[in-house]
């Protein structure tokens, strides 16, 4: 049909044929009683689409039901203006004039909008306000002059009545916007009233805002106190008109002379001025930076001193525990204990000279001190291999394991000299103080400490053999007694009495002797050899002999100590 | 949110009162209701005037621009300086501006509208004159002004819109006031580039202040002017405007060869006004100044070095040039030439000279810079900084190419220490109808509407009136 009509229009011969018609959808109609569901599932019919359309939403339903409410031009006067000039604006109209089913539209109109009901009001009342009359203010200005109160308080030689009046008018009009009222400001004086004085002043005198606001502030404080006397003013007016009497011109006047340079500067002024203020905030915030510092440092060194019981805190232990309970502290606050408040926690490291340095560096006076900070901090940084002799020198160490905290050597060196049992501790105590060692080293440095190690393991093996020694001649004793009981009983029984044996002891115990006094000052190996013996001597001793040879041997080890350390 | 709920009243403070809104200019008259984003009614200033049938007659709105009737001359009732000059004839431009499209059905007499030819018979009499119902009886009106118009001038308006066309209430603001007002600001400096002058105004609180106010003869038509005499001086050959009412046919030229052009001979009786020529070069020459004129964007002046010592000139002419096509076919790429046409606007020594141009010579006082200097200068110092901070920039001219971007550098360059800011709204209309728009905001506004001249205080209180109220 369309394609006819095109050929028709553009006079193409019609088609010998026209095309048959594209086939028309005959919609078959449903059967009565099969659901159309079920019918949907039975014919060749295309699966449902949702069909959405566009739609223009409107309004919700409910609100259909409710009649429009008209809108009318209305006429209003605005009760700002004096002239009850009428204008027109659109306006709902009054709720009332609706005559129909009032109450129903009440109430719909609640559930439509509650909110609305002040403004239904509005044309009820048509002696209603007009809103936006409120909002017509004026400044509280201080009453106007009568001619008696000008001549007696307001006179001045430089403004005359009328130029006052003049102003006075101009304020009221301009709302004491000063900005305007200098601006608009164009006193004509009166030519007929001194047609003298106008000769000699110039025609147009130009009045500086200063002057003007100097003329009305004394006007209004002049007012304000013969309206209440200031005594009797309330706080607000007393501010007020103490603020109006202290007006200077001049003051102002040079204020804005120095306003107008500000703003007239030049591009390189300004450009000095804000390298100036960069400079400063710099200098500024250094400052800020060594203050930080410098107080932490302090805070450092202020610690409060403890005044509690510090026994415990004597022994080593007592010590490591308290350092691990203040390392615990220090981790758990950040150190912020120790800073004051607010102060800027610095990494541990940084200490203030260093940090004021590199805060400094940036500053072109500073920049020799600058260079000399980079340089030791370069070779700081360098890393150097110590020969043994070096590693002596510095006392450089190193440690296959090492416990955690601080020990002191000499800690060490005590621990060695406490035994496990009480009278052990005592004879290596007697031992030392034969050998005028204190029990405490006064110098425990490292080579001391380690021959001081060595002399207490020697100390504690004498003790051992010692003990050994005393236990093999108590045994030797009682065998020997035992003998003499059986040869006494055999010469008993023989009739032969037997002191022979006697004269020898003596004998022996007289070469111990020697050889005891003859050891002092003598060798190491004479002093194993002297020990050696007095380990095999079958002779009997006391045990303060015993007790004698091995302090005469210690003290050997202690010369030969002192040697070394020599 | 309900749309059959008015909006509440503290949210916009609006409260519409079908105030017209009329914004005359010297190049265009803009007329709409207050409220409303862009007047509904836009008509050229410029009339024309033709005999026929030995009577007067007189043509408005866009029909100027459309047939050569013999004899049809072109007059403005605005003066250069944007002062209204003949009083009678801009009546019946601004009358017809509003009565065309806004108050249309109550036109008045369509005698007096001139948009009915009616012949000679068919005369309506004096006496149906006055009785016909007056345009604008039941609409305020809100005018707009230049800052510097004389108080003659004011009391004359309002005379006419109170007299002649009955309006309940009237109101005159100015141009500047209304254009920060568009801008949504109370205090601002204005810097409006119109068709015959630029004007920098500067508004503290919603009034001008007269002491700053300045302006220059530098507008649109000067740079109309300067391009013509940069076509006087054109290199290939000097180039001529030749409208398209003059242009029968024409066929496609390569670019700087000469135009191929049938064009209409008017026989001298036939013939319009040289003026109405002058008025559609002019609509050539606008077309090219969007189309091509550029200003160079600073931040230094075009005859300055660049800071990479080559000066901006030979820079400028590294730029790709831009393709125009006059109405007779003829067509050149125009490359340092396009900046050369504004630079006078902001650095004096850059005029092209030409003895031909009815422009006298521009002094360095009448640049932009300048008149921003003389209007800060003229205002309190306290006040500079918040000036500077809030300049409002408005009028079609301002729309040439890079315009806001020098006058951003120009003004931070002559002000290196306070803030300067430069306020253009993008959008041309807005940029066009600034102070129309701004007038059509205050006379929306519920708060505005104690500000009217009544009727009944004008009758009261005579012309005068509009001295003590449109302050």
């Amino acid at each position: 049909m369309a394609a006819a009509d095109v050929r028709d229009m553009l006079d193409l011969p019609a088609e010998g044929q026209p095309r048959p018609h594209k086939k028309q959808k005959v919609v078959e109609k449903r059967p009565e009683g099969i659901t159309r569901e079920l019918y949907a599932l039975l014919g060749e019919r295309a699966p449902p689409i949702a069909i959405n359309e566009n739609k223009y939403k409107g309004r919700p339903k409910w609100m259909n039901k409710l009649r429009v409410r008209p809108w009318s031009m209305a006429p209003f006067t605005n009760n700002a203006r004096s002239d009850g000039l009428v204008l027109n604006h659109w306006q709902r109209k009054h709720e009332s004039a609706r005559p129909p089913a009032p109450a129903l539209e009440e109430s719909q109109i609640e559930v439509d909008q509650p909110k609305e009901e002040g403004k239904e009001d509005v044309p009820k009342l048509p002696e209603q306000e007009y809103a936006f009359a409120k909002y017509n203010v004026k400044p509280r200005l201080p009453q106007r002059y009568t001619d008696d109160e000008y001549n007696r308080h307001l006179k001045n030689d430089d403004w005359s009545r009328e130029e006052t009046d003049y102003l006075v008018d101009l304020v009221t009009d301009y709302d004491i916007r000063w900005v305007l009222i200098a601006d608009r400001y164009d006193y004509q004086p009166r030519m007929d009233t001194q047609p003298d004085a106008n000769a000699l002043v110039p025609a147009k005198h130009h009045r500086t805002m200063e002057q003007m606001k100097a003329r009305y502030y004394f006007i209004a404080a002049t007012m304000l106190s013969l309206e209440h006397p200031p005594s009797e003013m309330s706080e607000a007016e007393f501010e007020l008109h103490e603020k109006m009497l202290k007006f200077d011109p001049d003051r102002e006047r040079d204020r804005k002379e120095l306003a107008a340079l500000q703003l007239n500067r030049t591009a390189d002024e300004v450009r000095e001025e804000a390298m100036l203020l960069e400079e400063l905030k710099r200098i500024t915030s250094n400052e800020q930076n060594f203050i930080t510092e410098r107080r932490e440092l302090y805070s450092r060194l202020e610690v409060p001193i403890s005044v509690g019981n510090t026994t415990m805190y004597q022994s080593s232990a007592g010590l490591s525990q308290l350092l691990q309970t203040l390392l615990q502290a220090d981790k758990s606050k950040k150190r912020r204990s120790i800073l004051g408040d607010g102060a800027i926690p610095s990494p541990a490291g940084q200490t203030p000279s260093t940090a004021g340095g590199l805060g400094r560096a940036e500053t072109p006076a500073t920049q020799a001190t600058n260079k000399k900070g980079s340089i030791t901090k370069e070779t700081g940084q360098m890393v150097r291999t110590l020969t043994a002799a070096e590693e002596a020198k510095y006392g450089v160490q190193h440690h296959e394991r090492v416990s955690a905290g601080v020990q002191f050597r000499s800690d060490r060196a005590q621990r060695l000299t406490q035994a496990k049992s009480n009278v052990q501790t005592q004879k290596l105590a007697n031992a030392l103080s034969e050998l005028e060692i204190p029990v405490r080293l006064f110098m425990p440095t490292e080579r001391v400490c380690k021959d001081f190690e060595k002399l207490i393991q020697s100390v504690n093996m004498l003790l051992d053999a010692r003990k050994v020694s005393e236990k093999v001649e108590s045994e030797i004793r009682v065998l020997e007694a035992a003998k003499m009981e059986r040869e006494r009983k055999s010469r008993e029984a023989a009739g032969i009495s037997g002191p022979s044996a006697d004269p020898d002891h003596p004998h022996v115990k007289k070469e111990n002797e020697d050889g005891d006094t003859g050891l002092l000052g003598h060798s190491t190996t004479q002093n194993t050899h002297g020990n050696g013996g007095a380990h095999q001597s079958r002779n009997q001793e006391g045990d303060g002999n015993h007790k004698r040879s091995a302090s005469v041997l210690s003290g050997a080890s202690d010369k030969s100590n002192k040697r070394q350390r020599r | 949110m309900n749309p059959s709920n008015p909006p509440q009243a503290a949210e916009y403070g609006g409260d519409e009162v079908s105030a017209i809104v009329l914004d005359p200019g010297y190049s265009t008259t803009r007329a709409g209701f207050a409220g409303e984003d862009a007047p509904k009614s836009l008509i050229p200033t410029y009339y024309g005037k033709y005999n026929a049938d030995g009577q007067e007659k007189l043509v408005f709105g866009d029909d100027v621009f459309v047939t050569p009737r013999p004899g049809l001359s072109i007059h403005n009732p605005i003066g250069k300086d944007g002062i209204v000059e003949d009083w009678d004839m801009a009546e019946r431009v601004w009358e017809h501006s509003f009565m065309s499209r806004l108050t249309g059905t109550k036109a008045g007499n369509p005698f007096q509208n001139g948009l009915n030819d009616v012949s000679a018979d068919e005369l309506p009499t004096e006496m149906e004159v006055e009785s016909e119902e007056k345009p604008l009886s039941d609409s305020p009106l809100l005018m707009t002004e230049p800052g510097w118009n004389p108080a003659k001038a004011r009391e004359k308006t309002i005379e006419i819109a109170m007299e002649k066309w009955d309006t309940p209430a009237f109101y005159l603001a100015r141009t500047g006031v209304l254009a920060a007002f568009a801008s949504g600001k109370a205090s601002a400096l204005v810097i409006d580039i119109g068709a015959s002058n630029i004007s920098v105004t500067p508004i503290h609180d919603g009034m001008i202040l007269k002491r700053g106010v300045q302006h220059s003869p530098l507008g649109g038509d000067y740079i109309s002017s300067q391009i013509k005499a940069i076509f006087k001086a054109n290199a290939p050959q000097p180039i001529t405007i030749t409208p398209h009412y003059l242009i029968s046919s024409k066929s496609p030229v390569e670019a700087g060869q000469p135009p191929q052009a049938k064009y209409k001979i008017f026989p001298a009786d036939k013939a319009p006004d040289a003026s109405y020529r002058a008025l559609l070069e002019e609509r050539t020459l606008s077309e090219f100044k969007e189309c091509v004129v550029q200003v160079w964007p600073g931040p230094t002046r075009l005859s300055a070095p660049s800071p990479t010592g080559v000066s901006n000139e030979d820079m400028a002419r590294t730029t790709p040039g831009r393709p125009f096509e006059f109405p007779d076919g003829y067509n050149q790429v125009f490359g340092v030439d396009r900046f050369r046409a504004v630079e006078s606007l902001f650095d004096a020594k850059a005029a092209i000279p030409d003895p031909d141009s009815t422009f006298p010579p521009s002094t360095p006082a009448q640049t932009i810079p300048e008149l921003v200097k003389a209007s800060l200068a003229g205002v309190d110092v306290d006040l500079r900084p918040h000036l500077l901070a809030n300049v409002v920039v408005t009028g079609g001219s301002s729309l040439l190419y890079g315009f806001t971007d020098r006058l951003n550098h120009e003004l931070m360059q002559m002000f290196p220490g306070p803030r300067v800011r430069v306020t253009a709204p993008g959008n041309t209309s807005e940029r066009r109808f600034g102070s129309w728009i701004g007038g059509s905001i205050l006379a929306s506004l519920g708060t505005f509407h104690q500000m009217w001249i009544s009727k009944k205080e004008y009758e009261e209180h005579g012309p005068n009136i509009v001295e003590k109220r449109c302050k």
